[in-house]
């Protein structure tokens, strides 16, 4: 590696994704340490605590991704595909039962979640199997071949059953298809046998998914109290107003009246303790994350790297806005945490890496002057 | 180509997650601006509660200040149904466990295991579910509804150490009432236990709640108001699981004030001692005895038997004990005291005395003979015989010719029936002027002492009978009114108080129980003033009279068990028959085919200033003179200090004369 790649490190992009880390281990603290009984226990009891060293994990992931050149990473896409499949089939055949959901493989330390693993693998897969610099994007052959690729992990992630994983790793698929430049009439055709088997997915769905589809669209329908989640997060987001109850002084959250607040619920804590501008300024550093990303694709060396960034981008999107419209209950519930933010080591580590990634292709990019294409000029 | 095509596929994206995020913010103007207040309200409602706090109840004490009742913790669990687990099978083991600490069902469907915890359902043996007690109960899904009182202090531990697993259920300790005399004050005392349905409107709308303990007999009740206190309330926040975090506000509160009765325990202990072997000398099943200060109308002692133990109530009685109580032909939970009604007999004889002197029909020198018996003549058919009406005096060889002092210290009937009456050409002092006097003294009405239950007795006139009997009045009425029978209805109480008003020369004192009542930092908020309710229409020369005569009838009349007591006693004996008819509906009478009679003496000492009165009763206790005399020596003789007799032989049923000797109303 060359010393002066680092002259290009995307400073900005790194300081939005460490304001977005430093908030969230902040929110996991506020939403499950600051008012937990002070009960002597081992650090690594602390959430805040894990979630802060899974960050310092995941960070040096990212300077180690950035350090490597993105090029040589998608070389070896064949073998890294291979490897998260695997990784998905150990955890159906030993994965430990938790939640419901066998998605977790214990390790010594902490659970190495497989999926969330796979999606930052699938990005890679897909930039290089849709890039057109391997196969040409005129004929059909990269999209079925996309195609094949997605389903095995795809159906492993949603048999686990892990429909949110299983929702993102469909978007993404979707929006590095169109971001690659597939042609539109084979996106129609594509687009056409996807809303036919829409029933049929329908069909195949969980009834708890089902359930939380029907109920987030007739919300009457649901006499039991099951949307008390839902209830609690709209009254956590509302009662913020402006400014908030002040930072570990939100009632919903310090009082415990929001559930799994550190984890899908954490935008509601955060809602209610800063207001309607800390939401705003997280919601506004989302957008800046994400257009900061697509700066990078257009900036790309190469397809492959372009490819990477949107698939990024793609990711995050989906996922943060499936995440907050479920908080402001405008989408139905599904179990996705908030990138970056929401408690989880798994996801934060691979995030960081995939995000690392990126960092690569920023640091490798093409003098400004020669874009690979003429976006926003 | 592909470059302009791919610039609008990102033109595209962009504006996708611009639209997205767009949506997102608009919606949370909408939330946190635009309806802030409205969720903001939401979340104070989740976690503010309004906590009532009870006040602790007044102590009460005896007039020199022995403690008689104090307040001893007491749990109780109650389930705040919004605290319970949302997911039905994790309710479903709260409850569980719950039910099993407490040994209760926790659906209908369970048949009730056994257990000894006492639930306050005194309807009927039926034991209601947990499930049950909440469906019908819960008043809104924050207030606590308490499933168990009086819960074992060793489940109520482990329901506290458990608490984090059983969220929504609370164990509170309240206090109880604890009796430290028990039966020897329960019928001054009362007892407490739960609203009744009917009254409960009433209760709530003075500011208690339904499950609130309130005072439901004695001077618990009667002075409920002054006992309960101001409850307090606290403003809470509590957490999702309806666990306290921190009190925001709280207003203390008032605790009752606390009460000296103007009972002597001690007397009391003196007085019921001798009552029941007077009871059981007598074998008299029901019994009275009162004692009282004619200078005030405080009560010093008032024991009615039998008795009950009021501890009993405390936390809920249960369901046998209360049955048992209930249907004891004796009524135990009756203050016969002031709610039995019976003939007063001859201790009447001192309204009737009273009212010919003072309304003089006669005077210390009017000499009446008593032939021992005398024929009331009809008042239609005055000249025949066969219609005449037996008028019997105690002794049939008559009294001879007696005035009024020897008539009242000998108990002379014919005496005073024919001052009543008239015979001959002596007018009488007739019914309407004899019912005057009564009511003067206190009769026919309750006496105001303030306990629950009081009983205003019957004077009887010519207008009451042709209501009630469809007849008119006889002079054969009169005779007997007179001398306290036919229908004339006494409580022990009322003849207390008219005796106490002979004591103390013609003041009508209200009786009264509470001597001093302190608030909680003890200043003194009630102290006893005595209460005129009138004073006599007697002249001191008349009332002397009277008093002459219940003297002598210690010095050497009927009340011959003071015969040379070392304190200068008077009072009257009476020995009223009554009619009473047993299980089969047959009227009871003795061998001899008479009426059965209730054994009274009211008498006071020292004759002349008077520091106590007192009253003695026994149900079917037969002569006032052989029965109830001795217990009102063992009275005095306690209060005034005396040493017992030297153990002579006890006058027991064979040893003392016989009825036919003795006979003395």
């Amino acid at each position: 590696m060359r010393l002066g790649v680092w002259r290009h490190f995307d400073i900005p992009l790194f300081l939005i994704i460490l304001v977005l880390v430093l908030v969230g281990c902040l929110m996991v603290y506020s939403a499950y340490e600051a008012s937990r009984p002070a009960v002597e226990r081992s650090l690594w009891e602390n959430v805040a605590f894990r979630q802060a060293f899974f960050a310092g994990i995941g960070l040096c992931f990212y300077l180690l991704m950035a350090a490597i050149d993105y090029r040589l990473l998608v070389r070896f896409w064949r073998w890294g595909y291979l490897a998260a499949l695997g990784l998905l089939l150990l955890t159906r055949a030993a994965g430990s039962v938790s939640f419901g959901a066998q998605s977790w493989l214990r390790f010594e330390f902490f659970n190495v979640q497989a999926s969330e693993l796979c999606k930052v693998i699938m990005i890679l897969t897909l930039a290089r199997v849709l890039s057109g610099d391997h196969y040409d994007l005129n004929g059909a052959l990269p999209l079925a071949l996309s195609i094949a690729l997605l389903v095995p992990p795809l159906i492993l992630i949603y048999l686990q059953p892990d429909f949110g994983t299983a929702l993102i790793l469909g978007a993404i698929w979707a929006g590095m298809v169109v971001l690659a430049g597939v042609r539109w009439p084979h996106l129609l055709i594509l687009g056409m046998i996807g809303a036919a088997l829409a029933p049929l997915i329908w069909f195949r769905l969980e009834p708890y998914m089902q359930q939380r589809i029907l109920h987030f669209f007739f919300p009457d329908s649901d006499p039991t109290g099951a949307s008390y989640n839902v209830n609690q997060a709209l009254i956590s987001i509302g009662s913020g107003g402006w400014w908030g109850k002040g930072l570990f002084h939100g009632t919903q959250s310090q009082l415990q009246f929001l559930r799994v607040r550190h984890t899908d619920f954490i935008f509601s804590v955060l809602a209610e303790e800063t207001g309607f501008v800390g939401a705003s300024f997280l919601v506004i550093l989302f957008i800046l994350l994400i257009l900061r990303l697509m700066r990078v694709a257009r900036l790309a060396p190469d397809h492959d790297g372009r490819l990477i960034a949107s698939g990024v981008a793609v990711m995050i999107f989906t996922q943060t806005f499936i995440n907050i419209g479920m908080n402001a209950n405008i989408l139905p519930v599904t179990g996705l945490p908030l990138p970056l933010v929401s408690y989880g080591g798994s996801a934060l580590v691979t995030l960081l890496l995939a995000l690392g990634i990126v960092q690569s292709v920023a640091m490798r990019h093409k003098p400004p002057e020669e874009p690979l294409l003429p976006l926003g000029r | 180509m592909r470059s302009g095509s791919l610039w609008l596929r990102y033109a595209l994206f962009q504006a996708v997650v611009f639209i997205a995020f767009g949506a997102i913010l608009f919606r949370l103007w909408n939330l946190q601006i635009v309806s802030s207040a409205q969720y903001r309200l939401s979340a104070d409602r989740n976690r503010f509660r309004l906590v009532p706090i009870d006040a602790p109840r007044g102590i009460i004490y005896d007039r020199d200040g022995r403690l008689l009742v104090r307040n001893v913790p007491s749990f109780s669990v109650s389930i705040v149904p919004g605290g319970l687990p949302q997911d039905p099978e994790e309710r479903q083991r709260v409850l569980s466990r719950v039910g099993e600490l407490l040994g209760m069902p926790v659906n209908d469907s369970e048949t009730a295991t056994t257990g000894e915890e006492t639930i306050l359902f005194l309807s009927g043996a039926h034991r209601p579910s947990i499930t049950e007690i909440l469906e019908k109960r819960a008043s809104g899904p924050y207030t606590p509804v308490r499933i168990a009182s009086n819960v074992d202090r060793q489940a109520a531990f482990i329901l506290e150490e458990e608490h984090l697993d059983l969220p929504g259920v609370l164990v509170e300790a309240d206090p109880l009432r604890h009796y430290t005399e028990g039966a020897l004050m329960a019928h001054i005392l009362g007892y407490m236990g739960r609203i009744s349905q009917e009254e409960l409107a009433d209760y709530q709308a003075r500011g208690y709640l339904p499950d609130d303990l309130v005072g439901v007999a004695g001077v618990e009740r009667s002075e409920e108001e002054a006992l309960r206190g101001t409850r307090g309330q606290k403003h809470i926040e509590v957490d999702a699981f309806e666990r306290p975090v921190r009190v925001i506000a709280s207003q203390e509160p008032v605790p009752g004030h606390n009460l000296f009765l103007t009972v002597d325990v001690e007397l009391q202990r003196a007085v019921e001692n001798a009552l029941r072997e007077g009871m059981r000398q007598a074998g008299s099943k029901v019994g009275v005895a009162i004692v009282m200060d004619p200078r005030t109308g405080e009560i010093l002692a008032m024991v009615s038997l039998p008795s009950f133990d009021n501890n009993l109530f405390s936390g809920g009685i249960s369901y046998e004990d209360f049955a048992a109580l209930n249907e004891d032909p004796r009524h135990p939970l009756v203050n016969h005291a002031i709610s039995g009604q019976y003939p007063p007999g001859s201790t009447f004889k001192i309204v009737t005395a009273s009212a010919a002197l003072e309304s003089n029909v006669i005077n210390r020198n009017t000499h009446i003979v008593c032939e021992g018996t005398y024929y009331v003549p009809n008042r239609f058919a005055p000249d025949d015989p066969t219609l005449a009406q037996p008028f019997r005096c105690w002794k049939e060889s008559g009294h001879g010719s007696i005035n009024v002092v020897t008539a009242l210290a000998q108990s002379c009937n014919i005496f005073f029936g024919k001052v009543a009456g008239g015979f001959q050409d002596f007018p009488g002092l007739g019914v309407e002027r004899l019912a005057a006097y009564a009511a003067m003294f206190g009769f026919g009405e309750p006496t105001g002492i303030g306990l629950p239950g009081e009983a205003a007795g019957l004077l009887p006139s010519d207008q009451w009978k042709r209501q009630h009997y469809g007849e008119s009045w006889y002079t054969g009425d009169t005779y007997n009114a007179a001398i306290g029978q036919g229908f004339v209805l006494a409580t022990p109480l009322q003849m207390l108080n008219a005796m106490a008003a002979i004591a103390n020369g013609g003041h009508l004192y209200r009786p009264q129980i509470i001597y001093r009542a302190e608030d909680a930092q003890g200043d003194v908020v009630h102290m006893l003033q005595p209460e005129l309710i009138r004073t006599l229409d007697i002249s001191p020369q008349n009332m002397a009279i009277v008093r002459e005569g219940l003297r002598q009838a210690a010095i050497n009349g009927t009340a011959y068990g003071f015969w040379g007591f070392p304190i200068e006693v008077a009072g009257k004996t009476g020995t009223a028959e009554y009619y009473a008819v047993d299980e089969q509906g047959n009227l009871i009478l003795d061998k001899k085919g008479r009426l059965p009679t209730h054994a009274w003496f009211a008498g006071f000492a020292p004759y002349n200033n008077p520091e106590i009165a007192l009253v003695v009763f026994l149900e079917g206790g037969g002569e006032g003179s052989q029965r109830a005399v001795p217990v009102a020596v063992e009275i005095m003789r306690y209060y005034f200090g005396l040493p017992s007799p030297a153990p002579e032989p006890t006058p027991t049923a064979t040893a003392v004369p016989t009825p036919e000797e003795m006979m003395t109303p």
